[in-house]
């Protein structure tokens, strides 16, 4: 029986864990909070720009089931937003939910305010297992790291405005930990346009009981509203803070851009009470998350481990990484990507069978292979790699890789001999 | 390369964060160690943004105070009880198993500081009581003191294995003290007691030549045997009281040949009970500063008057390589 421990029950984590499931492995899931999802709790956002392309890819892939659960949790489906096009927005109530219960149906055992705190190595290339803050240890013969970059509470003191209280919970549950670091390889680090180190997370939340009935109504109808900022308090300057590059248009920063995921999501990292409340609908407005999105939002990209393009992480025997532990990626698509992979190779890499990579005509074949080129470089440390705009979004175009049309991703996986390859027993 | 994980026992207190953090030499914090990127081993407090919010420097820091002998009490030659008062939130914090406090005559210097354990804290009251061993300058000058006495705290690093001891609940656990050790070892008791735990003592009188704690143990239900553990008799009533297989702690007041002798005998007859032992490397400042209490674990080195070690390997280093 080969034993697959995930470290990290956010959306990569999530993804991994089903596919090495699988694949036929006994998988055992660990998260430091209460809830699954991770920032997935406060995001929303699918098949918007490319990110519809790769949905449909993680479809035909095999990782069905978390493309089944986002759209049937969506809010709103088919919505344009400023730089958006064809968005799904889910309920972030309804989401987690949804997918413990899968993944428990599945057979995986997920371990819930079990955060990891050291790693214990079989020698100095493999790991033995997980030691937790309990002092207990997870064994096993093949990890997927999926702790994220973002945090905790001294990163985010030292590279932003402090610890925000966001749906993380550091100071309730504790900080996440870099397993790779811990195993003797050093993180790569990403930097903000201005050559600092991190980038603030893009989105913050309000409370919409908080908001006029007007601009509450607009958003249960249509799924978005945009309010103009008043003229004073345009910041041209902040959109270089995030991680998110492809919020980071001119509209951004000179309007409140909300999108209803449950919550009023608000495009930007974080915004002043007092100027938010300037605007005409949002004199009441409070932050939902994070608590204290007036005046920070956590800071991420301080911890990817470097990795092939098989997600295994270089220089360790039985690590493998996913999400944004294992590039500048950003969103939950991305996430789903990069964790369907980890978890599907996680068995090969136990069985000695080659890892699968994914072939570059496919959009998530080539963001994880392109991505893994561009940090080589100082420049590339500085971008952001999604889906769903930027630098990224004008390759896939250029390249043909983006496309809204499911039969020709259907076809594209037929030909590559990869449909379904994550829903294939191994073990 | 990620340093190994070390507790320190002040962390989260209110001498948290202290000198060592404000010169990047913190035990836990690796923001205050020079590296700029967390990998802390969390105990519920961001060390760095209390050290931040402290505008960068120690919160708070323990400075020597003048206090009052309310009483002394002379057991032998060679042995005395001091009753000092101190105030009531004090003797809070000094009712903790290995609280210490540092002892100096009123008129000596800085460096006639001695580590003292605290034998019995009131904090209604605003009192603590210690009993010292006379065997030297330092203990010598104390027992000159009339009226006053300097005295710096509090500080906590008098045993290792600190979190067993508070962590123990509705268990069987074993307390052997010899001589001197008797005196931290009332709190100890105290503390495993109010825990509802069942504890066996074994009290050798060692040096000290009397079994000088008994009246502070007299209110509590124990089963206590006097015995001389280094004779044949004791080690035969120390080993069959190591061998129960229900106990979950055993805590080993005394010097470290005895923690070895006890561990030794819990290598053969019962490895699943903690070891908790007292510290009892030299101490002198009890900040982390000074360099007196430093031992090499792992190759590693560790400031032991801070820094909750792992008993095994405590010992074993001090009587192996002296």
């Amino acid at each position: 029986m080969v034993k697959v421990v995930v470290i990290g029950g956010g959306w990569a984590g999530c993804a991994a864990a089903l596919t090495a499931k699988k694949a036929g492995a006994d998988v055992v899931l660990l998260e430091k909070t209460d809830m699954l999802l991770g920032c997935g709790l406060v995001g929303g956002i699918m098949r918007n720009n490319g990110r519809y392309t790769a949905a449909e890819e993680i479809k035909y892939l095999g990782g069905h089931e978390l493309i089944e659960i986002t759209d049937m949790c969506a809010r709103h489906t088919n919505v344009d937003f400023p730089g958006h096009k064809h968005a799904n927005l889910y309920d972030i109530t309804k989401v987690e939910p949804a997918i413990r219960n899968m993944l428990f149906s599945k057979g995986i055992k997920i371990k819930f305010i079990s955060r990891a705190a050291d790693v214990l190595m079989e020698s100095n290339t493999k790991i033995k297992g997980i030691v937790l803050a309990d002092d207990s240890v997870e064994c096993g013969d093949v990890f997927i790291e999926t702790t994220g970059s973002t945090g905790p509470m001294g990163n985010c003191l030292r590279y932003g405005n402090g610890c925000s209280m966001c749906i993380l919970r550091c100071p309730s549950f504790g900080p996440r930990i870099s397993i790779s670091y811990r195993a003797g390889i050093d993180d790569i680090l990403g930097m903000r346009s201005d050559e600092v180190y991190g980038a603030f997370s893009g989105s913050c939340k309000l409370n919409k009981d908080s908001l006029s009935d007007e601009i509450r109504e607009k958003l249960d109808k249509d799924g978005v509203v945009v309010l103009p900022v008043p003229e004073e308090d345009v910041n041209m300057e902040k959109l270089k803070l995030k991680v998110c590059q492809q919020y980071a248009l001119p509209e951004y920063a000179k309007n409140v851009v909300l999108l209803d995921t449950g919550h009023a999501k608000l495009m930007t990292p974080f915004y002043p009470l007092d100027k938010l409340r300037k605007i005409p609908g949002l004199e009441r407005a409070r932050f939902e998350d994070p608590y204290s999105g007036g005046k920070a939002n956590s800071i991420r990209y301080l911890s990817i481990a470097p990795r092939n393009n098989s997600m295994k992480v270089k220089g360790l025997d039985n690590l493998l990484c996913a999400g944004e532990k294992s590039g500048l990626f950003t969103g939950h698509t991305e996430a789903m990507v990069t964790g369907c992979l980890a978890g599907h190779n996680s068995v090969r890499l136990s069985l000695g069978m080659p890892l699968l990579e994914l072939p570059r005509n496919l959009a998530s074949g080539d963001l994880i292979a392109y991505e893994n080129e561009c940090i080589e470089t100082k420049e590339g440390l500085k971008n952001r790699y999604t889906f769903a705009g930027g630098k990224y979004f004008e390759r896939m175009k250029s390249l043909g890789l983006y496309t809204t049309d499911t039969n020709i991703i259907k076809e594209k996986i037929e030909r590559d001999n990869l449909i379904g390859i994550y829903d294939e027993k191994l073990v | 390369m990620a340093s190994p994980r070390l507790e320190c026992i002040d962390i989260g207190s209110d001498y948290c964060p202290c000198y060592l953090a404000e010169l990047n030499e913190c035990i836990v914090c690796s923001q205050l160690q020079g590296k700029k990127f967390c990998d802390c081993n969390w105990k519920g407090v961001c060390v760095f943004q209390e050290f931040v919010w402290a505008k960068r420097k120690a919160k708070a820091k323990r400075d020597t105070m003048v206090s009052n002998i309310i009483d002394k009490q002379k057991i032998n030659e060679n042995l005395f009880i001091l009753t000092l008062s101190v105030p009531n939130k004090m003797a809070r914090d000094l009712n903790e198993p290995g609280s210490y406090v540092f002892l100096r005559n009123e008129f000596s210097p800085s460096f006639f500081d001695t580590p003292m354990s605290i034998m019995y804290a009131d904090e209604i009251n605003g009192f603590v009581k210690v009993a010292i061993q006379i065997n030297g300058p330092k203990t010598s000058l104390i027992d000159l003191s009339e009226k006053r006495i300097c005295i710096r705290g509090p500080y906590w690093n008098g045993l290792f294995g600190h979190k067993y001891i508070k962590g123990l609940k509705n268990s069987k656990c074993l307390v052997v003290l010899r001589g001197i050790a008797q005196a931290p070892g009332v709190i100890v008791i105290n503390k495993l007691y109010r825990n509802n735990n069942k504890i066996t003592v074994i009290i050798d009188k060692g040096k000290t030549g009397q079994f000088f704690i008994s009246q502070y143990l007299d209110q509590l239900n124990l089963n206590i045997i006097t015995t001389d553990i280094l004779s044949a008799e004791g080690q035969e009533i120390l080993k069959n009281a190591i061998a129960d297989n229900d106990l979950k702690l055993i805590y080993s007041g005394g010097s470290d040949e005895q923690h070895l002798n006890i561990f030794n005998y819990m290598d053969l007859y019962n490895n699943e009970a903690y070891l908790a032992a007292s510290n009892n490397n030299t101490i002198c400042c009890g900040e982390g500063i000074c360099g007196s209490c430093e031992v090499q674990i792992d190759g590693q080195k560790v400031r032991s008057c801070k820094v909750q070690l792992d008993v095994e390997k405590a010992i074993e280093r001090r009587i192996l390589y002296g």
